[in-house]
């Protein structure tokens, strides 16, 4: 009957065999190389001693028999570590990448996308939740941060070269990439549902609505929508497309081109091999940095210091904080709202003619170029030199996505009536402005004229009434004999009421605008 | 390599005490979050009073007798309203279910014979959720006048220092500016009943079935067969309109809708205004 | 210079970097679990006052009158029972736990599984449907399968400035500490209930009631 109930433990016998502590110490050992997924405590230790390798070599162990680094190299070539050639752009992306996904997922907690409380969310998150502010300023510096770097990666990669064969799909993949970041960023924008949220997202999805022929493009316009205009619907398919969709294909693509990208080995700084060889996959013996420890340091050490530059920025250095505007209002567009920076060109290239040219075709022709431009072999050679058309393309896109993006900005061929031009200096619809970041002490009550600068009472009302007669004469031809007011009262408790007001032609003509400023509404900050 | 471990510790060490430190002061940067938005929301709140409800309820909310009480009223702060119509609950709510809802039927055994229009969207008003807030917190931030008894009591409207009479000749009147007329009808809510709504006869040719403005029409409803009243021109039926308003009713029209109070709180200047205003409404 | 992989682990001396290292691991091990601390805290539920799991007025005249039975408060999720002579007097009471009088606030949920308890007027006293418990008006279990009194939450009694007059406090010892009552001041004007802060009622586990 006890043979039933006898229970046979391992340990206890190894405990018999040799004595407790060393069982111990060799239960210990077994589970370190277990978790390392081969490597002991003896090779852990001499590894970080920086001891020369043994043979066979333990440290390629976790390479070859374990899952998180099974598709890392266990080498990479001296080559590639430095700054250049690769100014360690595609380590940055995935970073950032981390970041988005760990800082994304935590807001996911105080989040629900209903137009009814999105907005609510926010101030919920920001003024309610220890931290909150935070991580979503970190969130949205990530994102900012990853399209920029997404961006100088794909311009590094082609200076170098490093899509020419053999390396063709891995820029094709790359592209695919680009695209889910620049969609990614865009459907979070939306997702505030403050005023800069809505329009801007308005504008960049009423392209689709160029598509033709005209059925399809209104049915795709209304589908992406969710309606005739961004509400309930439309903000679920943005956030689903956000939080779902578009991570799991980012993460695909992201497995096919690392993959890609360690199969053919790192491309070597351009000049270092003949033209048309690709030595990256074979690392000769003298020229390796291996992944443990080196490498592994390395890379550690740079996550600390951009975990700590962002930290930083969003917190005491205060370097960066997401935006937040008024409640996301239907029937009313801010004067001059833009697109986020990454679609500026877009909406510069739609200033220059029909929509369907220059919001369709035009960008699907440049992204279709973007796919397939590995495939288009000029010339085997990666060297600079040999590259002057390459190089002068590069240069040429460059620039002429800058002057786009320029083009983009509100203030460029989009003008109000000068007047509101004028006001709109002062007191902006986009954003707080000077006129609201002037601290309540420095408004006194009163009224002031641009014809009577000088005597104002304070030092922050000075500026303003110096600002505003500076765009009056910027304006001077459309207004003529001009005279800037600048009424403030009392209007409740805490409460001002500043009242611009526009004289021109003498007087004869006159425009408004009312602006409520409250003492505690923390404009400056 | 050893300098990157050392680096490396440090900007972790350094990244967990400013971690530490802006968790430490969250509660009070929340606080002062809270108040910040709180203060914007009276901002949008009073933009919206403007454009929505100051036709109404006057500029400074002091109310337009006749046409809507006042907000801006220790009355309304101290409990004194909501034991008159028997809200036994908070005063915001009061507040928020009076912007949202307005008042179905005008209210009984009150001077406002006009309705107070829907606003919320959830009933079929004009205005979103977050908007009736934004102007909820801005008539509750009228209470500050009155907190601890540091504001003064704002009275509706005061009284003229002498009132026209009814009389449509005696005193004669002054030269009328129409422009002051007509900031005069805005600031005492004549603008809430004869323009946009129908209580009252519409004053705009375009708003009015007959095509004609009421400076057109006074001429012709003065020589009408059906006229009752005393006036002999257009500028005396005018003045009529205004002093004694129930003598003659216009086709459609009841008794007992337009306010009986301006021979007593408007001066003879002020009719006058007003009248030139009419006038100029062909 | 071979290693024997079986022999066991080989103590070496350490080095400079090899501590360093241990260091480093610390420091971001230390940071993890500051981080984690910190997103404990940042998914918190927080609440702010009115709702439930915050705090909760009620003002004097919606008080239950002495010995009539508890008045139900939804909002709060709780019960207030007014307890008077006819309570402390009550023979079904089990001698072993301090019966006091004045208010107690007491949570609506069933100490057993978690079923909300209803007021029975005609047996004078809560009875759960889910499995039977009954209990008292001051929340003492006198029957069924639940193991302890009725759970209440803090409150302090408020004057009309909003300063507070009196606090409750537990009375009993040990596995018999519970939430007293607390007599109205006179010159209360209400209670403010902290949801977020209950107290466990005593351990009950007797036929009929009782330790």
């Amino acid at each position: 009957m006890a043979e039933i109930f006898k229970v046979h433990i391992p340990f206890l016998d190894d405990v018999k065999e040799k004595g407790l502590k060393d069982a111990l110490v060799a239960k210990t050992d077994e589970s370190v190389e277990r978790l390392t997924a081969g490597m002991n405590i003896e090779a852990v230790r001499s590894m970080l001693r920086g001891d020369p390798v043994t043979r066979p070599n333990p440290r390629v162990k976790p390479h070859a028999d374990g899952f998180w680094l099974h598709m890392r190299p266990t080498y990479f070539n001296k080559k590639v570590m430095p700054w250049y050639p690769t100014f360690r752009l595609g380590f940055l992306a995935v970073y950032f990448l981390v970041v988005e996904t760990i800082t994304g997922v935590i807001l996911m907690f105080w989040y629900t996308p209903s137009t009814l409380v999105a907005y609510e969310n926010m101030l919920n998150i920001m003024g309610n939740v220890p931290l909150g502010l935070m991580l979503r300023d970190l969130h949205k510096i990530g994102a900012e941060a990853m399209v920029a770097i997404v961006l100088l990666h794909m311009l590094r990669t082609y200076v170098t070269g490093s899509y020419k064969k053999p390396r063709q799909f891995t820029w094709h993949t790359g592209v695919w990439l680009l695209l889910f970041t620049l969609f990614l960023s865009f459907s979070g924008y939306l997702l505030p549902w403050d005023q800069l949220s809505l329009w801007a997202v308005t504008i960049g999805a009423s392209m689709s609505e160029a598509a033709p022929p005209p059925v399809v493009g209104r049915i795709v316009d209304v589908l992406v929508r969710g309606g005739p205009g961004f509400g309930d619907i439309g903000l679920l398919r943005f956030y689903l497309g956000h939080v779902l969709l578009l991570p799991i294909l980012l993460f695909i693509a992201l497995g096919i081109h690392y993959y890609k990208v360690i199969i053919h080995g790192h491309s070597l700084p351009p000049g270092v091999e003949a033209d048309g060889e690709d030595t990256a996959r074979k690392v000769p013996m003298g020229v390796r940095d291996y992944f443990m420890p080196d490498v592994m340091t390395k890379e550690l050490y740079w996550i600390a210091l951009w975990t700590f530059i962002i930290i930083f920025a969003v917190t005491v250095g205060n370097l960066y904080h997401a935006p937040l505007e008024p409640h996301a209002d239907p029937q009313i567009t801010p004067l001059h709202t833009t697109a986020p920076w990454y679609f500026l060109w877009l909406q510069g290239m739609l200033k220059l003619g029909d929509k369907l040219i220059w919001g369709i075709i035009a960008p699907t022709v440049l992204l279709g170029f973007a796919f397939v431009l590995s495939y288009l072999e000029v010339g085997p050679s990666r060297r600079y030199i040999r590259r002057r058309l390459g190089m002068s393309f590069a240069a040429l896109t460059v620039a002429v996505f800058a002057i786009l993006s320029y083009m983009g900005t509100p203030y460029y061929a989009v003008s109000s009536s000068p007047d509101q031009e004028v006001m709109a200096v002062l007191a902006p619809q986009t954003h707080p402005g000077p006129l609201r970041g002037t601290p309540a002490e420095e408004l006194v009550v009163g009224e002031y004229s641009t014809h009577a600068v000088a005597s104002v009472p304070t030092a922050g009302l000075l500026e303003l009434m110096e600002l505003y007669e500076e765009e009056l004469v910027k304006f001077g031809d459309d207004l003529p004999d001009s005279e800037g007011l600048m009424i403030i009262e009392d209007w409740q408790v805490g409460l001002k009421k500043i009242t611009l007001r526009v004289l021109w032609n003498g007087g004869e003509r006159a425009a408004d605008l009312a602006v409520y400023l409250h003492a505690d509404s923390n404009y400056e900050d | 390599m050893t300098w990157r471990v050392v680096v490396g510790t440090l900007l972790v060490v350094a990244t967990m005490i400013i971690v530490a430190f802006t968790a430490i002061n969250e509660p009070a940067r929340m606080a002062d979050f809270d108040a910040g938005f709180e203060a914007r929301s009276i901002e949008v709140g009073a933009a919206l009073f403007e454009s929505n409800c100051m036709s109404c309820h006057g500029i400074t909310g002091q109310g337009i007798p006749g046409v809507a009480p006042a907000l801006n009223s220790a009355d309304l702060f101290n409990g004194t309203r909501l034991t008159e119509v028997g809200w036994t609950g908070a005063l915001e709510d009061y507040v928020r279910l009076t912007v949202a809802g307005g008042r179905p039927l005008a209210s009984t055994g009150t001077s406002y014979p006009q309705r107070m229009p829907t606003w919320s969207q959830e009933y079929g008003g004009p205005l979103r959720i977050d908007q009736v807030e934004n102007l909820v917190d801005f008539v509750m931030n009228y209470g500050l006048t009155y907190a601890a008894g540091t504001g003064a009591e704002t009275a509706a409207a005061a009284p003229a220092a002498e009132g026209i009479g009814a009389n449509l000749t005696d005193p004669a009147l002054p030269a009328g500016d129409a422009a002051r007329g007509e900031q005069l009808t805005m600031d005492l809510g004549c603008v809430g009943c004869h323009v946009t709504a129908t209580v009252g006869p519409a004053w705009l040719a375009d708003s009015h079935p007959s095509g004609t403005g009421i400076g057109t029409r006074a001429g012709e409803s003065v020589t009408a067969s059906d006229y009752a009243g005393e006036a002999t021109n257009a500028v005396e039926y005018l003045r009529e309109s205004i002093v004694n308003p129930n003598v003659y009713l216009s086709t459609g029209f009841t008794a007992g809708v337009m306010p009986a109070i301006y021979a007593d709180s408007l001066t003879a200047q002020d009719v006058a205004d007003i009248i030139a205003y009419l006038e100029t409404l062909k | 210079m071979t290693v024997k992989e079986t022999a066991g682990p080989q103590i070496a001396p350490m080095t400079r970097r090899e501590f360093l290292y241990y260091v480093w691991a610390a420091s971001m091990a230390i940071f993890t679990a500051e981080f984690t601390g910190l997103m404990i805290w940042f998914i918190y539920p927080r609440f702010r006052e009115g709702e439930f799991g915050g705090k909760i007025r009620v003002t004097i005249a919606n008080f239950p009158s002495v010995d009539t039975g508890p008045k139900d408060f939804s909002a709060g999720r709780f019960w207030i029972s007014n307890l008077g002579e006819q309570s402390l007097n009550d023979p079904r009471q089990s001698a072993d736990y301090i019966i006091q009088p004045g208010l107690k606030v007491l949570y609506k949920v069933c100490v057993h599984l978690g079923c909300l308890y209803k007021w029975v007027p005609t047996n004078d006293r809560f009875e759960c449907p889910c499995h039977g418990s009954k209990y008292l008006a001051n929340g003492t279990r006198i029957d069924g399968p639940a193991t302890r009194n009725l759970d209440t939450f803090e409150f302090v009694f408020a004057d009309a400035s909003g300063n507070v007059i009196a606090e409750v406090s537990t009375v009993g010892e040990g596995r018999l500490e519970e939430a007293g009552a607390l007599e109205i001041p006179s010159n209360a004007a209400e209670i403010v209930v902290d949801t977020g802060q209950r107290i466990d009622g005593a351990r009950n586990t007797r036929d009929g009631g009782g330790l």
